[in-house]
């Protein structure tokens, strides 16, 4: 190639602080970025994906800095540029769109009043009214409902998806050469996440603008990349064109982020524990719903009513793995309350081994907490920093009342054998370990007590693929020898294809659709199911194709719910049917069912 | 709409925080021992007499009943008259209990109304003069912690709270009143009466506002939108002035609600050190005398500024801050 390519960077590396033995976060990374293409940069947790996007926008902090390496953008190295020069990149030609859309604008301004503020910042000639113009017609293109209003509106009136969209729109407006896009899509929801990934494909086209888009998942980097730099551990591992790293990786770091990639659709080595037929039921949900009353602004008036469950019902046999799956929102969490008997239904019955968990006494409550135990998604704040991990692991014990100093020791030690921990850290706190292990500290913890149910709320989303396989087969084969029964709440359909034998899938409180495994995978029933699977980022050729299910908008809020199916509002097959009367769950054989006017009912195979 | 409702609610809790003080205050004047009437009319006067003019005063009554009549005044705007004070204005106490012309004794209304506008005079300057210093010191410590402003502002946070308000009220009136001769200290007859004892109140304020603001713009500088401003191309001034002080002055908010209010409520020490003639000097006085009327009048118009003062702070924070609710 001749031309000069818009980003050219060579030799970057970033050391934190100076000294001899300061550790490399990147080293000697190389690479270059033509206009209007986009570079996809992956890499597994620690590689340095943040430290480079930082890098290239001059944001990184304190000790980290760059010791050696040119950036150069249109043939001149920002890093050796007066700052006031390249104070004036930022922003206009150089944007930046990050992670953490919540969190990047500030929480007492209109959203509409920063992206202007923004944009006269960086372009002074423009007058409020032309920037709030640029504005609004701008909102509306990334398809914000009602851009005049929203305009107007504080950011924690948006969700997560809207602000970022909102972001990409500031980082947009003046028109830059070269946009950072740093993991936009790790926190929304996988629909969503698909809507953003398709609205920056089609922006970058109307645009003309060069995007560096960094991901932790390789799917969704060869979505929308023309090529991939693969970080391992600070060093470009490989960079390529996306067909090349896909199905010629050369380098090992490449191939094993692509086998480390759950399958979806393959049928076999799938291990998922499903329950023998004459399984007892050991939890079962009865018609559960669960409203909370949500006081008006100003405390006068008739509360309004979150529905954050309504009416649920399955069972779980003893032994199996059931899966209860859906985004953000849909009542997963208070489910798991409810479950668990944190809170109690408002209707209903939620039955443990025969008895309602709500009807024991104070001794069967204490029961009822020792054989249902609770693992939850933060790694960081589920662990007292003061304590050290045997105290942590033998704690329930002691909450129990059970053994003497010394046998409490042993079981802990023994627990901690077992969840693969090293013994030696007994004594230590839990500030060094890493989210993989503050996780087998609270599965050891949880399974002390040697529960029946181990209730696993989004355990392993906050850990990397790696990391999450280790954890499944160690819950696999605490299964095999203590006969556990697992329930897995998660919003990850790869996670449940992977370990689930039947699976709920929840949307606006209610369970639309709940099967088997191979039969939701293969042949879901709900509209909604089919939505999920099709936007769940993957390399294998799709089943269902996102053109075809894929939602538009976002779900209702569950405050003012419309009358009818909850999800005809964003169904791709809704008719008027569906905005009147909710349907009914239609089975589907002996236990599957989904709640769909468009299903027919199977007949029970005898 | 918003605005009607918040006001509605909190004038309603309001009334009944007000309602719980006097009565709390009432009753426990009523219970400690001490007869205001023997106060009133004098160690010479008979027994008898003692026992009539408290029987027609319905100081023997049950207190409810008497809290019942109090409060019934005070709903008419009437807070009753004094025990002690006539209304003539002459001096308290050491007369005889047949003084005609005491025969009229003040209205606790017009006691307070006399005085309060002195204390506010006197808080407003304090409450200026403590932000003069202390906002800017705050503020620079909060943008750069860890570094020398922020060391000075804990240094001078330090001494400036361990300072006794009553010496350095004394140190202060024998420097500039008595040596230096620039301000007077004892008494108000003007606007420069108020000046030292607003630098006293204002060095025993001044810490607090430091230390909050430097705690909160350090905390606010560490938030992700701040960083990302730099980023999207904001300068920093912009950032400093628009994103971070704004949302750093929450908490501060609330601190000069709760300071202002206590101002309000009578800085005792320091209005009696400089015989300033505000709602502190007053109150100090009328408990001194026992003057039942005036204590429970002085409660009940510090706990209404309380309440309107926190009222308007906390509209004022949720203009600031959208998301919070109160």
């Amino acid at each position: 190639m001749t031309e000069t390519p818009l980003l050219d960077v060579r030799g970057l590396t970033v050391e934190a602080g100076r000294a001899e033995a300061a550790p490399r976060i990147l080293d000697d990374v190389s690479f270059s970025l033509q206009a209007k293409r986009i570079l996809g940069v992956i890499g597994p947790g620690g590689s340095g994906k943040t430290t480079l996007a930082h890098a290239l926008v001059n944001w990184l902090r304190p000790p980290l800095e760059v010791t050696s390496g040119e950036i150069r953008f249109r043939g001149e190295d920002i890093l050796a540029m007066p700052s006031d020069r390249s104070a004036r990149l930022r922003g206009k030609t150089i944007a930046y769109v990050g992670g953490d859309p919540q969190g990047a604008m500030n929480p007492t301004m209109h959203v509409g009043e920063q992206i202007v503020e923004k944009l006269r910042a960086v372009e002074p000639g423009v007058s409020y009214k032309e920037a709030r113009e640029r504005a609004v017609a701008l909102l509306g293109a990334v398809r914000i409902p009602s851009p005049e209003q929203r305009f107007g509106e504080y950011p924690f009136q948006y969700s997560g998806g809207m602000m970022q969209r909102a972001m990409i729109v500031d980082a947009l407006i003046a028109n830059p050469e070269l946009l950072i896009a740093d993991s936009i899509t790790q926190p929304l929801d996988v629909t969503v996440g698909a809507q953003i990934l398709k609205l920056m494909r089609e922006l970058s086209e109307r645009f003309d603008t060069a995007i560096l888009f960094i991901s932790a998942s390789l799917p969704t980097v060869a979505d929308v990349a023309d090529e991939i730099l693969v970080l391992e551990g600070g060093r470009v591992a490989e960079f390529a064109a996306v067909d090349d790293v896909i199905s010629r990786p050369r380098h090992a770091a490449t191939r094993k982020l692509i086998d480390e990639l759950p399958k979806l659709w393959h049928r076999d080595g799938m291990t998922t524990a499903a329950a023998t037929d004459k399984a007892q039921t050991v939890l079962s949900v009865q018609n559960v719903s669960r409203v909370y009353p949500i006081k008006s602004k100003s405390g006068l008036g008739k509360p309004k009513l979150l529905q954050a469950v309504r009416d649920v019902s399955f069972d779980i046999h003893a032994g199996e793995n059931f899966g209860v799956v859906g985004e953000s929102g849909c009542g997963k969490s208070t489910l798991m309350r409810l479950l668990t008997a944190l809170e109690k239904p408002d209707t209903g019955h939620i039955v443990f081994d025969g008895e309602d968990i709500f009807g024991r006494g104070r001794a069967g409550t204490r029961r009822f907490r020792r054989e249902v135990q609770l693992v939850l998604q933060d790694p960081f704040g589920s662990l007292p920093p003061q304590s050290s991990i045997g105290e942590i692991i033998s704690e329930p014990l002691v909450i129990h009342n059970e053994g003497d100093r010394r046998q409490r020791r042993t079981r802990a030690l023994d627990m901690m054998g077992e969840v693969g921990l090293d013994r030696s850290l007994y004594e230590s706190l839990p500030t060094r370990l890493t989210a993989g292990q503050r996780q087998r500290v609270n599965v050891a913890r949880a399974m002390i007590l040697e529960p029946r149910l181990m209730i696993m709320d989004e355990t392993l989303s906050a850990l990397d693929q790696t990391e999450q396989s280790r954890l499944i087969d160690l819950f696999e084969r605490l299964q095999a020898q203590h006969g556990f029964t697992y329930l897995f709440i998660s919003h990850d359909i790869a996670l449940v294809r992977r370990v689930c034998a039947r699976i709920a899938v929840m949307y606006l409180g209610e369970v639309v659709e709940l099967a088997a495994n191979e039969r939701l995978f293969f042949n879901p029933g709900h509209p909604y199911s089919k939505a999920l699977l099709s936007a769940a980022p993957t390399l294998e050729d799709r089943r269902y194709r996102p053109e075809d299910c894929l939602l538009e908008g976002e779900p209702p809020s569950p405050i003012d719910l419309p009358p009818g199916c909850a999800f005809a509002s964003r169904c791709p097959s809704a008719f008027d049917r569906c905005r009147k009367i909710n349907p009914q769950p239609v089975y589907r054989g002996d236990h599957d069912r989904a709640a769909c006017h468009l299903l027919q009912p199977e007949p029970v195979a005898s | 709409m918003f605005l009607l409702g918040f006001l509605t609610r909190r004038l309603a809790q309001g009334a009944v925080i007000v309602l719980l003080v006097t009565f709390l205050i009432f009753t426990l004047l009523r219970v400690i021992p001490g007869d205001p009437v023997r106060l009133m009319v004098g160690g010479m006067a008979p027994d008898t007499l003692v026992e009539q003019i408290a029987e027609e005063m319905g100081l023997r009554d049950p207190i409810p009943v008497q809290f019942a009549r109090y409060m019934s005044g005070v709903v008419q705007g009437d807070l009753g008259q004094s025990f002690v004070r006539p209304a003539s204005g002459a001096a308290v106490g050491g007369a005889a209990f047949d003084d005609a012309t005491r025969g009229e004794r003040a209205q606790v209304l017009t006691l307070i109304a006399e005085t309060a506008p002195y204390t506010i005079q006197l808080a407003l300057l304090a409450m200026a003069l403590a932000l003069l210093v202390a906002v800017p010191i705050g503020v620079f410590a909060g943008l750069s912690p860890g570094r020398w402003p922020d060391r000075v502002a804990l240094y001078l946070g330090s001494v400036f709270v361990s300072v006794p308000n009553f010496w350095l009220g004394i140190v202060l009136a024998l420097v500039f009143s008595v040596q230096l001769g620039w301000l007077p200290a004892i008494g108000y007859e003007n606007f420069a009466y108020t000046i030292l004892p607003a630098i006293v109140l204002a060095v025993e304020i001044a810490p607090f506002i430091i230390r909050t603001l430097s705690v909160s713009v350090a905390q606010v500088m560490r938030e992700s939108y701040i960083g990302a401003a730099a980023v999207r191309g904001l300068g920093q001034t912009r950032i400093i002035m628009a994103h971070a002080l704004k949302n750093a002055s929450v908490p501060l908010l609330n601190l000069l609600g709760v300071q202002f209010s206590l101002l309000l409520g009578g800085v005792l020490v320091v209005e009696f050190i400089f015989d300033y003639p505000g709602l502190g000097l007053l109150t100090i006085n009328a408990v001194l005398q026992r003057d039942f009327p005036l204590i429970q009048g002085i409660a009940i118009v510090t706990s209404v500024a309380f309440v309107m003062i926190n009222i308007f702070v906390d509209l004022l924070a949720t203009m600031i801050d959208p998301r919070l609710e109160y």
